[in-house]
């Protein structure tokens, strides 16, 4: 399949998330009687949803993607980023984030996943750790920390990367004696 | 430890303040800023381990990580490319790695983690985000299956990040010389192989601490 434009990418991700809150199938429902009433089936739709629900094309890659193996999540992940693939600013894997004082405030953490990362990093946890334990994917976690620290919910533990991005000589110095000390 | 104290002052006197200063290659939060917070800065540090598939490198993570070690993984995009891309895909398992890490804190403000690379070669994507500011790598070798290891080698080689050879000696015994290894391998004498079991905690320690004194070794020898 030939890669779509961004412009498509962002019209089918906003049609996928009116396809969930309005249920997966109402809309498809209607565009089903009208379709099935006057065209064939389209071949795409029917491998995907049956015979019995077929899609107008315009439909049909949303309704792909809308149909995840049974283990997957029902609201795909990026729907937590609003779509959006990269962070406002860049993070390390190993990044250290933790709850900031206003972080700490129950009453400005409006959103659900903001609460999560909120409650999982009282103490400092890198950008992996808080993508393993809430089993979300790197990228998405990325978006929602740096989101996070862009409202000043979360602190970001400063880098220890020089401007090479190596580490300095006197993190090493601090590793080998941590590890010697182990 | 004492080329290293006599170093710093003349290569390194900078150092810390460099450390402080945003890279400008990153735009950074403001509340990364030095001196925003009040709170004590916690530092953390990356150790990769490489080598190819069954050479060890989740046993190695487990064996001196104090958490049990974790996975994370990472959707195709990103690689940057379009969300729509995925639904391109309905087949998920071609679109995610997954990757093992651990933990250790050395002390109060100072956290390593030692990230396990992704089996496949085709998530290169993966290793150059998990290879930037890293201290090194350990590329664990099973004699048995030497070419494995060949890609994760040629990767380190090539980004210029220091890394040791941990010969992992499966039943305690190392069954190729280690100059064997080394020309096996056609990696330069300055590159440290050490015999190591993944297994064993003192073992992966020492290889761990082989490595930091190499990385430092490599970086008193060309200053960045």
């Amino acid at each position: 399949m030939s890669k779509p434009s961004d412009d498509d990418g962002d019209e089918s991700f906003a049609g996928l998330v009116n396809g969930l809150s309005g249920g997966p199938w109402r809309s498809g429902g209607r565009r089903k009687r009208s379709a099935t009433s006057s065209v064939a089936p389209q071949p795409v739709a029917a491998d995907q949803q049956g015979p019995a629900q077929e899609q107008t094309s315009a439909a049909v890659g949303i309704f792909e993607w809308s149909q995840p193996a049974a283990a997957a999540s029902v609201v795909r992940p990026y729907t937590w980023t609003g779509g959006r693939t990269a962070p406002v600013f860049d993070l390390a894997v190993e990044t250290l984030v933790s709850t900031s004082e206003h972080g700490h405030d129950v009453a400005v953490l409006t959103r659900e996943e903001h609460r999560a990362v909120a409650e999982l990093c009282r103490d400092p946890r890198s950008v992996a750790e808080v993508a393993a334990l809430l089993s979300l994917p790197l990228g998405v976690v990325r978006v929602l920390l740096a989101d996070m620290a862009d409202i000043g919910l979360v602190v970001v533990h400063r880098s220890a990367n020089g401007s090479s991005n190596t580490p300095d000589m006197a993190l090493m110095e601090r590793v080998l004696s941590g590890l010697r000390r182990l | 430890m004492d080329f290293v104290d006599s170093d710093r002052s003349r290569s390194y006197g900078g150092a810390s303040a460099a450390a402080v200063k945003p890279d400008p290659a990153r735009s950074s939060p403001p509340a990364a800023r030095p001196g925003a917070d009040s709170q004590p800065s916690v530092i953390s540090a990356k150790i990769v381990v490489g080598g190819g598939f069954g050479a060890g490198k989740t046993t190695f993570v487990g064996t001196v990580s104090e958490i049990a070690p974790l996975t994370t993984e990472a959707v195709l995009t990103d690689a940057s490319t379009s969300v729509d891309d995925l639904a391109a895909t309905p087949d998920k398992s071609t679109t995610t790695v997954a990757m093992d890490f651990g933990r250790l804190s050395l002390d109060a403000e100072l956290i390593l983690y030692l990230f396990g690379t992704p089996g496949q070669h085709r998530f290169w994507f993966m290793w150059d985000d998990l290879v930037r500011g890293a201290i090194g790598a350990v590329v664990l070798v099973d004699t048995r299956r030497l070419a494995d290891c060949f890609a994760a080698v040629d990767f380190f080689e090539d980004r210029g990040l220091p890394y040791v050879v941990g010969v992992n000696c499966f039943d305690g015994v190392l069954s190729h010389s280690v100059e064997d290894v080394r020309e096996a391998l056609a990696i330069g004498p300055a590159v440290p192989i050490v015999p190591c079991d993944a297994r064993d905690r003192e073992s992966t320690k020492s290889t761990l601490i082989a490595l930091v004194e190499h990385a430092m070794r490599k970086s008193v020898a060309t200053p960045a």
